[in-house]
């Protein structure tokens, strides 16, 4: 007999689990309870064992698939039970799952896919087969966005894996790289962006930190440029809050945060994380130093707890010393604005019509269009600019 | 108290102006470690008076609780039960309180402590009818799975609000006092709870109005991903009883003797009239916080290794085998006998399928309204012509 074990939600209310790795495959005996497969859900990763022993005829997803709640994740011959256990009897005609109590809506065959005639045109234009697309509208329907995702998807992830005689190196794009992906092309496909690159002469700002960190020698934390970067981001901010808001499309709404949550885009093993460095406009230059150094730890050596992540209002992206001249960063969506500071370097300036040498930093700031003006951006950036070039000035209303 | 200290006279304050507070030795209660059975199932100092028979059924208890854990996660993976938080590397601090508490003393568990209520009588069906929320669970899965309560086996029902189980504790214990009654509660708490208001209420309450109550708290060093290191600057869980007045002990939670001992010895003191006191399990969370947790990403793995040397269960083996109560055999068949029970029990209520779509109606009030016999009416009406 055909045992369908279907994806339950292990979760509270989750609605997919990603395949990490099968544990059995097609042909093998299963003991009851013998883990079969590793699932990542939203939250943990976690074994599943089979309820029921049996012989594996189908595994229905590979490694890296996501499989929806409610779907046939494996396929067991009961019959064939070679090694059933002795003792107990196996749980006979058990109802596993449990049958619903009411009919709800089933999740949609393949015949009778849900959509939308202009959601079905964009499939047609786009090529996609609305029967392999996972609908996430209301009953199951698909949306337009579920006909992009699946698009991107299909070129994004290679359909079957051709035998390598090349020695190319393919790696499976799953887990955080593939969460990356979606992240940054939902910014591209969601917000009007441009750019915005400005020259900051960082001399008096080098000479405040080399005394400051003489002085701090006897602390046990590294003064970085980052603490000043984050609060003359905070305290123009303050005057220019379009920027630290976000779009409720629901609502209709744009949402000027109250709180000042900094996320500092950081490279971690496992890829890009974005910590965030939270009521930045609460902490003093030293306790915004101490956080910083915490956070980059964390994010260097691959540990950096689910509570640091997420819920930041402006993000600010640095490469350190490696920093190159100017860059167009990618927003943090829902976020409408992020910074990205380059490195500092010694540069020929004009300054009261004699060329000297100073200490010269570009900033790129990228602005979500639909909600900042090229003006606000301006403003944003000057302001920036002030607080680094008189580094004096982030005193004036430090806490 | 006894001998009063002059120590804690802080320096810069005259002897004059300081008062009395706890003794040093109240002091080394609260923050020193009390063990009798050590990790390598040696034991140190006396051991408290239990017979074999009683030993024997503590080490079924533990381990019962410990296969419910195995069988309950796989199951909840499974799709087969909804939640499950387990109690793996706990058991000890359970069923000593389980035993030390009298027929008529009441349990308040925290979120854990299921197998307590199975050492006092539930049986092992009903328990598992409550896991799967079925026909014959009496709440018909209207309560989180776990969270079991036992009229008859004085278990409170399970309250997932963190640390509400110190002031329930508390007002049942001083009801029992108000009643003239002998019964003394045995209240459970997290060490994530000692930083709730609950906790200061219910402690504060207990030593004012001498509740005949006993805390227990089972610091199992993380509270989800929050790890002790955050979650307090006191030097232990325990000391902070001794700012309420009340007596606290900080004990090794994987030792089920110390355990019992200090268990036992608190329960009398209540029973006396003596008020309450606070007991600090030092244990650990082997497994996950529960089914959407995921301790890799927060959790030094060489920490859980380190902690699984220290188990109740395997020193508790060690030395029963030891004593010759129980031998290593025994204790492998002890297993098996109970690994079978569970499996039949589950087998049993799983067939016992879910509670009826009229229980809907029927559970809301003893004697309907006429809103409800009408709707549940309207209901039987319209199953019957979907299926007719």
């Amino acid at each position: 007999m055909a045992y369908e074990f279907r994806l339950p939600d292990i979760g509270e209310g989750m609605a997919e689990g990603e395949i990490v790795r099968w544990l059995v495959k097609q042909g093998d005996v299963l003991t009851q309870d013998q883990p079969m497969v590793e699932i990542m859900t939203d939250k943990a990763t976690v074994e599943i064992a089979t309820p029921r022993a049996g012989r594996v005829l189908q595994c229905c997803f590979k490694e890296g698939e996501r499989c929806p709640v409610g779907e046939v994740l494996v396929i067991i011959d009961t019959a064939s039970d070679a090694s059933r256990t002795p003792g107990p009897a196996a749980p006979t005609p058990l109802p596993t799952p449990l049958p619903a109590p009411v009919a709800h809506a089933p999740t949609p065959r393949p015949e009778t896919v849900l959509a939308t005639p202009a959601v079905r045109k964009l499939a047609r234009e786009m090529d996609v087969a609305l029967t392999g697309v996972r609908g996430t509208g209301p009953g199951g329907q698909i949306t337009a966005d579920d006909v992009r995702t699946a698009k991107v998807s299909a070129g994004l992830v290679a359909p079957t894996p051709r035998p390598t005689v090349t020695g190319d190196v393919r790696i499976p794009f799953r887990g955080v790289r593939r969460k990356i992906a979606e992240h940054m092309l939902r910014t591209q496909r969601e917000v009007a962006q441009f750019t915005y690159m400005e020259e900051v002469d960082a001399t008096e700002l080098v000479e405040l930190r080399s005394k400051a960190e003489a002085r701090l020698s006897s602390h046990d934390v590294r003064l970085s440029y980052l603490p000043f970067f984050i609060r003359a981001t905070v305290d123009a901010l303050k005057k220019q809050p379009q920027l630290n808001s976000y779009l409720d499309e629901k609502a209709g709404e744009i949402v000027q945060r109250h709180e000042y949550n900094i996320g500092l885009a950081a490279q971690t093993p496992e890829g890009l994380m974005v910590p965030v460095i939270r009521h930045a406009d609460k902490r003093s230059l030293l306790e915004l130093a101490r956080e910083v150094e915490r956070l980059a730890t964390a994010a260097r050596t691959g540990r950096v707890s689910p509570s640091d992540l997420g819920g930041s209002t402006f993000t600010i992206t640095s490469l350190g010393a490696l920093g190159g001249l100017s860059a167009t960063p990618i927003i943090n969506y829902p976020e409408v604005a992020i910074l990205a500071v380059h490195k500092i370097a010694k540069r020929p300036a004009v300054v009261d019509d004699r060329i000297v040498i100073r200490e010269i930093m570009n900033v790129s700031l990228s602005v979500d269009h639909r909600m900042v003006d090229g003006h606000d951006a301006a403003m944003f950036v000057a302001e920036i600019k002030a607080s680094l070039e008189t580094p004096g000035l982030l005193f004036l209303e430090s806490r | 108290m006894s001998a009063k200290p002059t120590s804690k006279a802080r320096s810069g304050q005259s002897q004059a102006e300081s008062i009395e507070a706890f003794s040093d030795a109240e002091e080394a209660r609260a923050t020193g470690l009390l063990q009798i059975l050590d990790e390598n199932g040696v034991t140190h100092g006396p051991v408290p008076a239990l017979s074999a028979a009683d030993l024997v059924r503590m080490y079924e208890g533990m381990v019962r609780g410990r296969l419910l854990d195995e069988h309950l996660l796989t199951m909840q993976r499974q799709g087969r039960i909804g939640m499950y938080l387990d109690a793996r590397g706990q058991e000890a601090g359970v069923i000593a309180a389980a035993h030390a508490l009298a027929t008529d003393d009441y349990f308040v568990p925290a979120l854990r402590e299921g197998s307590a209520a199975l050492y006092r009588g539930l049986p092992l069906r009903a328990y598992l009818a409550q896991m799967l929320g079925n026909v014959n669970d009496p709440a018909h899965g209207r309560q989180m799975p776990g969270q079991v309560g036992s009229r008859a086996s004085h278990h409170v029902i399970g309250s997932s609000s963190v640390a509400s189980q110190m002031p329930h504790a508390t007002g049942l214990a001083w009801a029992a006092r108000m009643r003239g009654e002998r019964s003394v509660v045995v209240g459970f708490v997290g060490d994530g709870g000692t930083s709730e208001d609950d906790f200061q209420s219910g402690l504060n309450f207990a030593a004012v109005f001498k509740a005949p109550v006993v805390f227990v708290c089972q610091n199992n060093q993380w509270a989800i991903s929050t790890p002790l290191s955050t979650q307090t600057a006191a030097a232990s869980i325990a000391i902070k009883g001794l700012a309420f007045g009340v007596p606290s002990t900080r004990v090794d939670g994987n030792d089920v003797l110390a355990l019992y001992a200090a268990i036992k010895a608190a329960i009398d003191r209540a029973r006396a009239g003596d008020g309450p006191s606070f007991i600090e399990s030092v244990t650990y969370r082997l497994g996950t916080h529960g089914p959407t947790d995921d301790p890799k990403r927060y959790r030094d793995p060489t920490e859980a290794a380190a902690w699984q040397n220290k188990d109740p269960l395997l020193r508790f083996g060690i030395w029963l085998h030891g004593q010759g109560i129980l031998t290593v055999d025994a204790q492998t068949a002890t297993r098996q006998r109970i690994d079978d029970e569970i499996r039949a029990a589950i087998t049993a209520e799983e067939a016992a399928g879910p509670p009826s779509m009229t229980s809907l109606f029927d559970d809301v009030l003893a004697e309907p309204t006429w809103i409800l016999s009408e709707q549940r009416a309207e209901y039987l009406r319209v199953r019957k012509r979907r299926n007719p």
